[in-house]
């Protein structure tokens, strides 16, 4: 066929952009972990082998930053696809159903420095709705950005309000996909509302809740920009993200480039990993399947 | 069955829904009030939830104390945004329509290929931008449109090649063999025939591209650093931050940046699921 040879002129363009803009960049970033490199002292410093490495497990802001995603990943995705699944499951078929699936959708749709701003002012202590909401229990004030206790939890809930609709979208879509006979055979073998649930309209979308979890967990490890936002990773160091680490180590305090890399390197082999999986669970070969 | 049960579950399922759809829509809610807010409502105890009398200074500037972020403050990093999102949208259109072209028609390169490009969009920015910034950095392209299109690219690319790789291939083969018989070359089945077909495709990918532009924040702090190319969620990131910040002309610049973007990502919602979930899901 006449595209033997043109078809790899078709992805050239692409395959020259990622080697530019990824690969090179990437390996660069392997050779400089290696180092003790300081771009405000001017070039490469002092080959240190694996130093940097064995930083990231004896530093204790690393350590703590490393236990920080782990639990705002963890109970991230957790609270997200149960309560997506909830919300997914109570709004199909019901009155007012497409006004309430479009609430729904909103703060996903919102950029992330907005949605940091507009809870930058709810969680205010002094004039935040927030804590004007909570004064009706008899809550006194609260410091949401200012308290190792309730800054997670700050951070925990601006996530759960912004990446929820995501989560929501996926198994809704998932949920209005089920062809409809199925459910009416189990209705007519006399199947409750709950069985109907639980034997059906859940194994059905259970792929979705896969790559659901899956995408969830790798945004979740790349978080920053609400850090940014919200706590700024304070009190002291309480909310450094793993990526917000990076930045700092980076470009703010330290300004050790070599540092910067070795954790890199270190996110990105987690990062691949997840993505290979979730790579599996997308079934990529279904794309080439039609030959 | 008791129809009174099914009564009360059906309230509590409202209540339920009503409960979070107010959870969702509030935070909005406020910023858009605090927007058009008068400045003495800015900061008061209890907060002031009804935007009454509506002013618009906050937009034009016109509350002389506070002129941190009036529109006109705006204005640069507004055209920086624009101008980054349309060239990044418009690149990822050129690059992935080649590609998934390629890989929908001929299977070039494989699952390798595939999954290679696919997981270029996950890639965490982080891990980007350290290496991007000390290339750039040599090449002198740090603080430029440049430096945020190539960026940006990376993840729009993929995420393009997702959602049309699924596209090409529900186009009838049989419209390329035609045009091979009429004596096309590929290239120009594809410029011919199967561009003009895959309007619709190619559009949502301009249209997520341009959204994920407007609205990323990590990248565009590290590689700008001032109006003559940083772009708007830094700018609110930076005022935010600061110390007493004035929130009315900070809620209008917000509702500035969050408008196209909300408005771009709804009309593309059917392509961004089906993307997401690779032609799974038919949202």
């Amino acid at each position: 066929m006449s595209g033997l040879k043109a078809k790899y002129y078709f992805i050239l363009p692409i395959i020259f952009f990622y080697l530019f803009v990824t690969i090179y960049p990437f390996l660069y970033m392997l050779y400089i972990s290696f180092f003790d490199y300081n771009l405000a002292r001017g070039g490469i410093q002092r080959f240190v082998g694996i130093m940097n490495y064995l930083q990231a497990f004896y530093d204790p802001v690393a350590r703590g930053s490393i236990s920080f995603t782990a639990f705002i990943t963890v109970t991230g995705v957790i609270v997200e696809t149960l309560l997506a699944l909830i919300l997914a499951l109570l709004v199909v078929g019901i009155k007012g159903e497409s006004l309430l699936r479009l609430s729904f959708l909103i703060p996903m749709t919102i950029p992330m420095a907005v949605s940091g701003m507009i809870w930058r002012m709810l969680y205010n202590t002094t004039y935040g709705p927030v804590n004007y909401f909570l004064s009706f229990f008899g809550i006194k004030r609260i410091s949401w950005m200012g308290d190792p206790i309730y800054a997670p939890i700050a951070i925990l809930i601006m996530d759960i309000w912004q990446w929820t609709p995501f989560l929501f979208l996926l198994f809704y879509a998932g949920l209005k996909n089920i062809p409809q006979v199925y459910l009416e055979a189990a209705m007519i073998d006399g199947a409750s509302g709950w069985q109907l649930t639980k034997s059906i309209r859940i194994p059905m979308i259970k792929d979705l809740l896969m790559i659901g979890v899956l995408l969830r967990s790798i945004d979740l490890l790349k978080l920053f920009d609400s850090i940014y936002m919200i706590t700024g990773g304070g009190p002291g160091t309480t909310t450094y993200t793993f990526s917000y680490l990076i930045y700092q180590v980076g470009f703010i305090t330290g300004i050790n480039l070599g540092y910067a890399s070795a954790l890199s390197v270190i996110l990105l082999l987690v990062i691949i990993l997840l993505t290979t999986l979730l790579i599996r669970a997308l079934k990529v070969e279904r794309l080439l399947g039609g030959g | 069955m008791a129809g009174k049960t099914s009564n009360v579950l059906q309230g509590i399922r409202y209540v339920i829904l009503l409960f979070f759809s107010i959870f969702f829509l509030f935070p909005v809610y406020w910023m858009v009030i605090t927007a058009f807010k008068t400045s003495d409502k800015w900061f008061t105890w209890p907060p002031s939830f009804i935007p009454w009398p509506i002013t618009l200074d906050s937009f034009i500037g016109a509350g002389e104390v506070y002129r941190t972020a009036s529109l006109r403050e705006v204005v640069p990093y507004l055209v920086n945004s624009l101008a980054v999102s349309l060239i990044t949208s418009a690149l990822t259109v050129a690059l992935a329509t080649l590609t998934a072209y390629s890989i929908s028609r001929f299977r070039t390169g494989g699952m390798r290929l595939l999954s290679w490009i696919l997981s270029m969009r996950m890639l965490p920015p982080i891990a980007v931008g350290v290496p991007i910034y000390v290339v750039f950095h040599s090449l002198g392209i740090l603080n430029t449109w440049m430096a945020l299109v190539l960026v940006y690219t990376v993840f729009t690319s993929s995420f393009g090649v997702w959602v049309l790789v699924s596209f090409f291939n529900d186009i009838p083969r049989e419209l390329d063999e035609a045009a091979y018989i009429d004596g096309c070359d590929p290239f120009q089945a594809f410029v011919r025939i199967i561009l003009p077909i895959s309007l619709p495709g190619i559009i949502a990918i301009f249209v997520i591209s341009f959204a994920f532009s407007w609205g990323e924040f990590l990248l565009a702090l590290l590689l700008t650093y001032d109006k003559y190319a940083q772009t708007l969620p830094v700018f609110i990131g930076r005022y935010i931050t600061g110390f007493q910040i004035a929130w009315g002309p900070i809620a209008a610049s917000g509702l500035v940046a969050m408008l196209p973007a909300t408005i771009l990502t709804f009309l593309a919602l059917r392509y961004l699921i089906s993307g997401l979930t690779l032609g799974a899901v038919r949202g």
